[in-house]
């Protein structure tokens, strides 16, 4: 299951509605990679609320969207991790170092706000 | 409708304290109780049952005699009701029968001792007075073959401490139930999250931190993050005495749990020799953010959540002035 990424403004937005397998994580950062590109994005935001669990791998894909975000001049923010899932992560030693987080979906467009209007990013 | 609900009560005790069949299978093999035993005390079935009265009146007026049993013998219906599970009792005591039922009837005679206070060395001196009565009726009426009879009264004792086991284990239980509970009101009440304003967090932590309160701690403090959409949480570890590396890592466990909720965690309140002691065991807590005393933490909190604290013209600084 291929997971849609919608535009709004200058924020890209992925919401992973099911479990994901390995190769739809993977397929998912390359879209983001090109994707970012494409629509000279500033900001991107994972959602995972629907998620009851994000493994070692899953973590992984998500530090790497936000380090190919980076690379390419955005900020991203993964929202919407669950009581129960943080503290799993916590138990199996994932921290997601160097991914910004928060509450839910307003939450996470309100950093990116704050965000974008910090960094110079694409400029213009 | 009390009897039912009794029941119910010893039934879920037994459940409990995990008497399945293999357990109560377990607990005969210790007492060293086997068929031949069931077959031996078939024997003087006739010899108990006609004075199961008199044997059941040994016990209590053992009792009777006791100033410790007092709390029993004043609870009246307490009282009758332990006399009439304790005929009972002798009946099954003979009956060859010592399965799932047996054992639940003698759960709720526990119940009946702990719920009335009997302490468990009161109980043994009754119980071996109503043992002492029984092996002398048993030995007056085998005048042909003393040996037999004392070798059915030996198999009725395996029983009689099979009993006594399953007793002991219910009042001991009870008694720890006590403590299971207070330890319970202990940990609830030691771990609030406190909302100090909006979308800002206290988690003051006072005692021991061990991998069952941590993990309460963490559990209810993203709970609380989750209803109040904090953003921010001060945590105060000024309570806790000592931090080693095990209680460290609790703590940053709960840090990224919340950070990863979206919540920033500032840790106040680490004292001097907490301090002193973490840098000489070499314990890394530099990832925190980190503030001297609560107050310290509660302003940067403040300032973080854009919140502005100005006095008012009215009160004047005697306060400050006076402290």
């Amino acid at each position: 299951m291929s997971v849609p990424i919608l535009k709004q403004g200058d924020v890209l937005i992925a919401s992973i509605q099911s479990a994901l397998s390995d190769q739809d994580l993977i397929q998912l950062r390359e879209d983001f990679a090109a994707k970012i590109g494409q629509f000279r994005t500033r900001g991107v935001l994972i959602d995972v609320t629907a998620l009851d669990v994000l493994d070692s791998f899953a973590t992984r894909t998500l530090r790497g969207i936000a380090y190919v975000a980076k690379l390419r001049g955005a900020t991203a923010v993964v929202v919407g991790i669950q009581p129960e899932v943080a503290f799993a992560m916590v138990q199996l030693g994932l921290a997601l170092d160097g991914v910004a987080t928060a509450l839910d979906l307003e939450e996470g467009l309100d950093y990116l706000k704050k965000a974008v209007n910090r960094s110079p990013g694409h400029g213009g | 409708m009390a009897e039912q609900l009794e029941q119910h009560e010893s039934l879920a005790l037994m459940h409990q304290m995990g008497l399945n069949s293999g357990a109560i299978d377990r607990r005969k093999q210790i007492v060293g109780l086997t068929p031949a035993d069931v077959t031996r005390i078939a024997t003087i079935k006739d010899v108990v049952l006609p004075r199961v009265d008199s044997i059941a009146a040994a016990f209590f007026n053992h009792l009777a005699r006791l100033d410790e049993a007092r709390s029993l013998l004043e609870n009246r219906a307490l009282f009758e009701k332990a006399k009439r599970l304790k005929v009972d009792h002798l009946h099954g005591l003979v009956s060859g029968d010592y399965g799932a039922d047996y054992v639940e009837q003698r759960i709720e005679l526990g119940l009946l001792y702990a719920a009335a206070g009997l302490d468990t060395r009161v109980f043994l001196g009754a119980f071996l007075e109503l043992l002492k009565h029984m092996g002398t009726q048993i030995m007056a009426q085998a005048d042909s073959a003393p040996l037999d009879a004392f070798e059915a009264f030996m198999s009725l004792k395996k029983v009689a401490f099979f009993d006594l086991g399953l007793i002991v284990d219910v009042l001991v239980f009870e008694r720890e139930r006590i403590i299971r509970q207070q330890q319970e009101a202990i940990r609830e009440l030691s771990t609030p999250v406190l909302q100090l304003r909006n979308r800002l967090l206290l988690l003051p932590i006072i005692g021991v931190i061990d991998t069952h309160r941590a993990r309460l701690i963490t559990e209810s403090l993203l709970e609380a993050i989750r209803t109040n959409r904090a953003k921010v949480v001060v945590m105060d570890i000024t309570g806790v005495a000592t931090i080693d590396s095990r209680v460290a890592n609790h703590i940053l466990q709960t840090v990224t749990a919340a950070r990863l909720m979206g919540a920033r965690v500032i840790v106040t309140g680490i004292s001097a020799p907490v301090a002193q002691s973490l840098v000489s065991l070499g314990i890394e807590l530099g990832g925190l953010d980190t503030v001297g005393d609560l107050r310290g933490g509660i302003e940067q909190a403040e300032r973080n959540l854009g919140y502005r604290v100005v006095q008012s013209a009215a009160a004047d600084t005697r306060d400050d002035a006076a402290s």
